[in-house]
């Protein structure tokens, strides 16, 4: 297929219908905002957690205008620079800040929207020029430009109207910020712009921690998508000259370390027991005293290194897979994760649409989600409002929760292992004239 | 031999006694109160006139020794440490002698140049002993230093004035008893055989509706010109008994502590009583020694003084018509502390103040907050007749984790007759489950507010002026303003609890959740993907097989 055909493909989702879609987004949020709902929603644990509570934010530029350092108590976990960045935007927006909010998360969707646009290009292009070394049964699990390429407004779609990423942002989450700068990253990693991505891994980073492990995906990317070696020497030049530019200014220029404790250590300790969607909180609460640091080990390496490597040298091939499975993992372990990260995600799915036909759980998974997501605050509010359930029933559906999203991450890699093995060696199973299976062995 | 032994004694008692120079006094201040109730305030003082700053307290007679070398071992300006049982309700009963609130409380001011944080803890667990009350939970996590709220009551170089020499605790959850009295006796120049601490008798002293014990220490003046100092202890008992549990309003002494008083006490250079009849139709037997006539602040007050001699005393009060019910103003200034909100994720603190003045005051709000209630200091609201106030001064150190208090002082102008309320919101923390106490579901204490203030009028005021000492220097101490610290009610706020049945149960399936990530993942990045016969061999066909293939050897 000639690029110009190609591009009249890509082209078939009209601009008109992009913004109509925005609009419509915009105009829900909007409505929720206003209405009696917003603090309902902003209260929530889902939504807001310590790190990402609006509240928190809004007490933290209340001390900084009195000139109490924020960092001195415990209610702040965001760091310097995020602060004097929503401090200006307050200022920006004259102190609207759901248009703040709305004006981001419809952003972070466009972003998106161009993101999966050209990486399903890439797919397509990639996959024309290696088709001669396919299997000749494979035609069937062949790319379908048509599907192919509406994948990309599904992913603006599923991002606006996920309710995961609409409650985050109604309930004025800074997790909208965070998605914002994942959301950059990927599109300069799937453009190719070094020097943007590595400044916004290292925003996010910063911002949160554990995306500092996505460095190595992200290394691949340019490395086998973009095969470029210079590219990827400015990627990391970038991502650590900004780390240590945020670094000096976040410490007021090397003075002032007491954000680190507060930002840092949260994330990686786990002081606060609130509870979330995550693991970590109910774990944490009930362990024994001389084991805490053990697990905490244990607990941040699962979320950080452990899986890395070895994922990293199996979906090389592909890298944009990898650097969303990756920050899956980040999303399902990190110490305090919140619907809005899990929905971003959630969001980036329909990218892999190819990948769908060999999935096997996706009924599960769905059902598991929905059940839980609705289950979660019935029974919060009957252990904290009512007193007539405990926490364990909390914590059964946040666990719950993270399974079904560890399905659905497994459910993904393996479908694109099959997907694999079929464009090698076609679709016949037949081993000795008799039925095969497939299995990893 | 006998008398030669005893003559001695008697001897070296009189020298012990001339060697000490400065004054022994005790004061009782009885005060039938408006409602329903009788206020009685001990008052034990001991000036020793040495200078503290010299002193090496090797050889204190009559002034108790533990406290002296506390004061010399943890370099101790000044000292107030008051045990108390029940609450004060000063909308009915007016300001007491001495404020306490709730709880223990201790305020120390240390001497400049020491180390204060370890003479604190170390102050805090030497008392504990003293007083047999759990006074080492005192500790950095309850621990302030307010700017505002206390002024040291001794004398101090004006230069010296800083809060970084001064911690205050306070520990809402200790419950008071007979096992403090008792050491706090000892403590006493004539222990509790004569004078009026013979009426101090433990069962009776538990039976009122509240007892506030307390220790206050500080450097005096000697004399009138000031050019030396005294070391000045105040012992106080305050009690407030009910009619109702006493059963008549008419009461006697020996009615309200077991017995009346026996003898002086030797060492005591003045032992008086004082009945306060002002706006009362009180008979008193036996008839007072003196009446006083005080006039202080606008507030007239007429007292009847009963001087302590070595004779028997039992004074009678008989109210002469029972049913009359004399009215109460409330004070000018007192206040209320509640907790708002419903749940166990968000709720409010609300500290009401009531300023029943015509005008305007002036007060410091104190809160000493637990790390485990964060408080949002944006929404610290002060309204007043649904108008905003806005704070003039504002102190705020946030809480942190298990390490030290939330320390809030605001500093706001009430506006007259009217309920000023201050409200700041907060969250219900989780703690980890070895954090909670056994009896997890009762709640946890939230100290008591302080609010100070200058009043312009001694309506229900009875306190001690700061430059006098003794009960009789409060009468006709007109002063341009007086010292009030009222003190809020303790909250109890229960905060959600976790499963403590279950931890094994949650470590482990929060890490089955966790193998069940590593499994796959682990399976999909380290094997291969190959096809495989989908006919399961049948073990009955293996073992065929075998022994068909041994059969085929042994034939061949």
């Amino acid at each position: 297929m000639s690029l110009k055909k190609l591009r009249i493909y890509n082209n078939l989702i009209s601009t008109p219908r992009i913004i109509i879609t925005c609009l419509s987004a915009i105009i829900v949020r909007y409505y929720l905002m206003m209405s009696k709902y917003q603090s309902v929603i902003a209260n929530h644990v889902e939504v807001s957690t310590p790190l990402n509570s609006w509240k928190r934010v809004s007490e933290g530029l209340y001390l900084l205008s009195l000139n109490i350092n924020p960092y001195e108590g415990d209610l702040l976990h965001e760091t310097p620079l995020s602060l004097y960045l929503y401090k200006n935007i307050l200022q920006v927006f004259q102190g609207k800040i759901h248009l703040a909010f709305i004006t981001l998360d419809v952003t972070t969707a466009v972003v998106l929207y161009f993101t999966t646009k050209k990486f399903t290009e890439d797919l397509f292009v990639e996959e024309e020029e290696n088709k001669a070394t396919y299997a000749k049964d494979a035609e069937e699990c062949f790319l379908k430009p048509d599907k192919l390429f509406k994948s990309s407004y599904y992913v603006l779609l599923t991002y606006l109207f996920n309710p995961y990423i609409l409650f985050s942002c109604v309930g004025y989450s800074t997790t909208v910020f965070y998605n914002l700068y994942l959301s950059v990253m990927l599109f300069s990693m799937v453009h190719g712009i070094p020097v943007l991505c590595g400044v916004f891994l290292a925003i996010a980073a910063s911002v949160s921690f554990y995306p500092v492990v996505l460095v190595l995906p992200i290394t691949m990317y340019f490395k086998y998508a973009i095969k470029s070696h210079t590219k990827i020497i400015v990627n990391l030049t970038s991502f650590v000259v900004t780390s240590l530019l945020i670094f000096v200014l976040c410490s007021n220029f090397g003075t002032d370390f007491s954000y680190i404790r507060s930002v840092y250590g949260c994330i990686l300790t786990i002081p606060d027991l609130q509870p979330n969607v995550g693991l970590f909180w109910y774990f944490f609460t009930e362990m024994f005293e001389h084991f805490r640091e053990l697990f905490i080990y244990a607990f941040q390496i699962n979320t950080t290194i452990l899986y890395l490597i070895p994922v990293s040298l199996k979906f090389r091939k592909h890298p944009f897979l990898l650097t969303v499975a990756v920050n899956f993992i980040i999303t399902i372990f990190k110490s305090y994760p919140s619907v809005g990260d899990v929905g971003f995600v959630l969001s980036l799915m329909p990218s892999f649409s190819h990948l769908f036909p060999f999935s096997q759980q996706g009924f599960l998974v769905g059902t598991m989600l929905v059940i839980s997501t609705s289950l979660a605050p019935i029974l919060y509010y009957l252990w904290i409002y009512c007193n007539s359930a405990n926490a364990n029933f909390y914590f059964g559906v946040t666990l719950s929760f993270a399974v079904a999203q560890i399905f659905l991450l497994t459910d993904l890699l393996f479908s694109q292992v099959k997907r694999d093995y079929m464009l090698k060696y076609g679709k016949d199973r037949k081993i000795d004239g008799e039925e095969g299976i497939l299995c990893l062995e | 031999m006998k008398c030669l032994i005893v003559s001695l004694g008697i001897l070296f008692i009189c020298h012990l006694v001339h060697s000490y120079e400065g004054t022994i006094t005790e004061e009782l201040l009885i005060k039938p109160l408006y409602s329903e109730q009788v206020y009685t305030h001990f008052q034990f003082s001991t000036k020793w006139d040495i200078d503290p700053d010299k002193e090496t307290f090797r050889h204190s007679p009559l002034f108790p020794r533990p406290l002296g070398e506390i004061v010399q071992r943890f370099d101790i300006q000044e000292l107030h440490v008051t045990l108390t049982s029940g609450l004060w309700r000063y909308e009915k009963w007016g300001y007491p002698v001495k404020d306490a609130a709730t709880g223990v409380e201790v305020l120390a001011w240390f001497k400049p140049g020491s180390d204060v944080d370890k003479n604190w803890k170390l102050l805090a667990n030497s008392l504990s002993g003293l007083l047999c009350a759990s006074l080492n939970f005192i500790d950095n996590t309850n621990t302030i230093k307010p700017e505002f709220s206390f002024r040291p009551r001794g004398i101090l170089e004006s230069n010296l004035l800083n809060n970084s020499y001064v911690r205050y605790a306070n520990l809402p959850h200790e419950i008071v008893c007979t096992e403090n009295l008792t050491p706090w006796k000892k403590l006493l120049p004539c222990d509790s055989r004569t004078g009026l601490a013979s009426l101090l008798n433990s069962g009776h002293i538990h039976n009122t509706r509240y007892h506030s014990i307390g220790l206050h220490l500080r450097p005096v003046c000697r004399d009138k010109s000031c050019e030396s100092m005294s070391l000045e202890l105040q012992q106080t008992v305050s009690l407030v008994y009910d009619y109702l549990i006493l059963g008549t309003k008419n009461w006697s002494l020996r009615k309200l502590f077991g017995q009346g008083i026996n003898r002086k006490c030797v060492l005591v250079s003045k032992s008086d009583v004082y009945v306060d009849t002002t706006n009362q139709d009180i008979e008193l037997e036996p008839p007072p020694d003196e009446t006083v006539t005080s006039v202080r602040g606008g507030q007239v007050t007429t007292l009847q003084k009963y001087i302590v001699s070595n004779q028997f005393l039992n004074i009678y009060a008989k109210f002469q018509n029972a049913d009359l019910v004399s009215l109460n103003l409330p004070p000018p200034l007192h206040a209320n502390q509640y907790l708002s909100g419903y749940g166990q994720e968000r709720g409010g603190i609300v500290t009401k103040i009531y300023n029943n003045h015509w005008k305007q005051i002036d007060v410091v709000l104190m809160q000493n907050i637990p790390w485990f209630i964060p408080i949002y200091l944006h929404t610290l609201k002060v309204t007043a007749d649904g108008r905003d106030i806005k704070p003039i001064q504002l102190r705020y150190i946030p809480a942190r984790q298990r390490e030290r208090p939330t320390y809030l002082e605001v500093l706001l102008t009430v506006p007259a007759r009217t309920a000023t309320s201050v409200v700041i919101d907060f969250d219900y923390v989780f703690l980890k489950w070895q954090e909670y106490p056994p009896d997890a579901n009762f709640g946890f204490h939230i100290g008591s507010a302080v609010i100070s203030s200058y009043l312009p009028v001694a309506r229900n005021y009875t306190a001690v002026p700061w430059d006098g000492s003794l009960i009789s220097d409060s009468f006709n101490a007109s002063r341009s303003g007086y010292l009030v610290e009222v003190r809020t009610e303790n909250l109890i706020i229960t905060l959600p609890t976790p499963d403590f049945s279950m931890p094994y149960n949650v470590i482990c399936l929060a890490c089955t959740v966790v193998a069940l990530a590593f499994g796959p993942l682990h399976n999909i990045t380290t094997r291969k993907l190959i096809l495989k016969s989908k006919r399961k061999v049948l073990l009955i066909e293996r073992i065929k097989k075998f022994l068909f293939s041994l059969k085929k050897t042994k034939t061949e």
